[in-house]
């Protein structure tokens, strides 16, 4: 019989703990939540079958020294982790004075414990939701967490540049908490990419985002995990009276991966967009179920996601939208469309309406589908190669997730990830 | 100089609804070279859209029978790229939209296409043509930034092909129907475009139910078809000669037995 986790775990999670200096609350948060992961089920979703990848089964928490990389983003604010070390970060002057804090979730504990205790983990998902969640909480090994006080707007985006290191046998339990207090603006994107080689990890990466009153919180992300790194990632937010949270995530790994959005419109007249574009290659599995719950009044939920299956590879969207009884006045969109590029490939979009309220309006769109014949024969009509323009097409599929990017150079690097991958997977 | 010969040609496409092959074109003859023009006239349903994608290389159109040949090699085996690379083009009368790819990405990948990898245009080279030639048809450059076709009228999707046309500089242009849908002003811009590329490297298909166009373009030689085959040639008075008298008139002087899709 296998052990305990508890028993397994508990003198590594508390040895890491004590190297890290963590105070006693959130040592406490960790070995409570490992004890609960014992008896906590993996999360199920919808014709996504992962229970093979073992995400449940702890690898080793604690890192020998990680390579150097050269990944720093070019933004004046910003912070560049590897692995488990902050390697820098610089917030502008002026934002730090208002107040606004960008720092290491290690940090973040210490010095602010009583923000930390307030929103870690207790608003938007928390340790019992499942058994992943709770072995994020229990294995934390990096993270950040972002603040932006009352009433702060914040003009230039904060960057974030996320090293996940397969050159060193270690799991990449990674935790970013993003709290916009009410009447706030904030434009954050994030990459999540793999450096290194020579070892199998798993990644357990949760990130939450509460959006309080009356606040404006883009939040973009570029993932690029290797297809050594097998994955959970969950990206979830909470929208508080009138606030406003877009995600627009690029979903360019190459490993296994499941994601898991999306947003609980808690607010009267709250307001999120959740886009995904997505690329599957090789023998990969990519699966991402995008819920949005509307549960104040008059809330307006919309997901879209456009995903490209190439190869052997498998890709499932579920996308969940769910009006609650009450939440009258609400509005919620979904359009899932896969296109395939090969026969061997596999591929689902599925929507779900769960609507429990009479007065609101729904929809949802989805298709499964080939390459347009027209726009082809159009490109090659020009010169353009079949690969090149099919690539082309594709960008432009995939164009209305990387439209929604708010800055220019990422854009750009999203189109060569886009551009990366796809020629990867015509090989 | 360049020659295109289309030899004996005919063109079956497969119908939609009863899966069976119908025979559109049923020998066709026609032979040009660079530094000429012709048009191709002739009543609606006839195969002159049918012998511009079939010269093309569209898959949906079969040619059952005769050649194509560019510059004395058939090309009948190539697939629609390398058809282009070669230097045929054609001017579509219905343009795909394709959104997230802008016009200027899209003319860099079509120019790039045609030169090694190691020898794409650069960039400077590339914006001082495009000026010039957006200046040749009226165009902005915020037309050439927009996404290719998306949410274009009908004269600004015609426009683009022209420009696409000057950018490409191909040996031969087939333009299918240019002139449908533009105003008189649209009219003569398509038409300063097309004439600017004129001269001893390039050749041009002119498609057309009206003599108007050819008013402005005027062609060396000019072509009747009337169900499936080309019935008579001669010079640009043949086109005026058929404004004034109709497709009818044309058919009865040859003792046709054809019937005209719009005839009452």
């Amino acid at each position: 019989m296998r052990a305990n986790l508890i028993d397994k775990y508990k003198d590594d999670v508390t040895s890491f703990s004590q190297s890290k200096g963590e105070p006693d609350w959130y040592q406490k948060v960790r070995l409570d939540s490992l004890e609960k992961a014992e008896e906590l089920s993996l999360p199920k979703y919808e014709k996504i079958n992962y229970r093979s990848w073992r995400l449940d089964r702890p690898g080793s928490i604690e890192s020998a020294d990680t390579s150097e990389f050269n990944r720093k983003p070019q933004a004046e604010n910003y912070i560049y982790q590897v692995g488990d070390k902050t390697i820098s970060t610089n917030l502008e002057d002026e934002l730090s004075k208002k107040g606004v804090i960008l720092t290491d979730i290690f940090s973040a504990m210490k010095d602010y414990p009583e923000l930390m205790q307030k929103y870690f983990m207790t608003k938007v998902t928390k340790t019992t939701d499942n058994k992943l969640t709770a072995l994020n909480a229990a294995f934390l090994n990096s993270g950040v967490f972002l603040y932006v006080p009352k009433g702060v707007r914040i003009t230039k985006s904060i960057q974030a540049m996320f090293v996940q290191d397969n050159s060193i046998d270690c799991d990449f339990v990674h935790h970013v908490l993003i709290v916009a207090d009410a009447d706030t603006e904030v434009t954050y994107l994030e990459n999540l990419v793999s450096e290194g080689s020579g070892y199998k990890n798993k990644a357990n990466v949760v990130v939450e985002v509460i959006a309080a009153d009356n606040s404006r919180v883009h939040f973009s992300a570029l993932d690029q995990l290797s297809k050594d790194t097998t994955t959970y990632l969950n990206r979830r937010g909470i929208t508080g009276n009138n606030a406003r949270l877009d995600w627009a995530i690029g979903f360019m790994n190459d490993g296994n991966v499941i994601g898991d959005f999306g947003t609980d419109l808690l607010g009267e007249g709250s307001h999120t967009e959740a886009k995904v574009v997505a690329i599957t290659t090789g023998e990969q599995v990519q699966g991402i179920d995008t819920k949005v719950t509307n549960y104040g009044k008059h809330t307006i939920g919309h997901i879209l996601q456009h995903g490209v299956i190439l190869q052997k590879s498998t890709l499932t969207f579920n996308g969940v939208g769910h009006i609650v009884k009450g939440a009258r006045g609400s509005d919620a969109q979904q359009e899932s469309r896969v296109l395939m590029l090969s026969r061997k490939a596999r591929g689902d979009a599925n929507p779900i309406l769960l609507i429990d309220e009479n007065d609101v309006t729904a929809g949802h769109a989805a298709s499964v589908g080939r390459v347009n014949e027209d726009q082809m024969y159009y490109l090659m009509s020009r010169g353009i190669d079949e690969k090149t323009a099919q690539r082309l097409v594709i960008r432009g599929f995939l164009s209305s997730v990387i439209s929604e990017i708010p800055e220019k150079d990422v854009r750009a690097s999203l189109t060569q990830m886009i551009e990366r991958k796809l020629v990867y997977g015509q090989q | 100089m360049s020659t295109l010969e289309i030899k004996d040609l005919h063109v079956s496409v497969t119908d939609d609804e009863n899966g069976e092959g119908q025979e559109i074109l049923k020998g066709v003859n026609l032979t040009m070279s660079t530094n000429e023009i012709h048009a191709i006239m002739g009543p609606n349903g006839t195969g002159k859209s049918t012998l511009s994608q079939a010269i093309m290389g569209n898959s949906a159109y079969k040619v059952t029978q005769g050649d194509i040949l560019l510059d004395g090699k058939s090309i009948l085996e190539l697939p629609v790229d390398e058809r282009a690379r070669l230097g045929l083009f054609l001017a579509m009368q219905y343009p795909a939209e394709i959104p997230g790819v802008t016009n200027v990405e899209f003319m860099r990948a079509a120019i790039n296409s045609r030169r090694e990898k190691d020898d794409q245009i650069p960039v400077m080279d590339f914006i001082k043509k495009l000026e010039s030639k957006q200046d040749i048809l009226d165009m902005t450059d915020e037309m050439s930034e927009r996404y290719l076709n998306e949410g274009f009228s009908g004269g600004e999707k015609k426009r683009n092909e022209i420009l696409q046309l000057l950018m490409i500089e191909p040996k031969f242009a087939i333009l299918d129907e240019i002139d449908s849908g533009l105003d008189i002003d649209a009219l003569k811009v398509v038409s300063r475009g097309v004439n600017s590329m004129r001269g001893d490297n390039f050749g041009s298909l002119i498609i057309t139910h009206y003599q108007r166009l050819l008013n402005y373009i005027v062609p060396d030689q000019v072509h009747v078809m009337m169900d499936g085959r080309i019935v008579k040639s001669g010079g640009p008075d043949l086109a005026k000669k058929l404004e004034d008298e109709g497709y009818a008139g044309l058919r009865d002087d040859l003792h046709l037995d054809v019937k005209l899709t719009d005839e009452i």
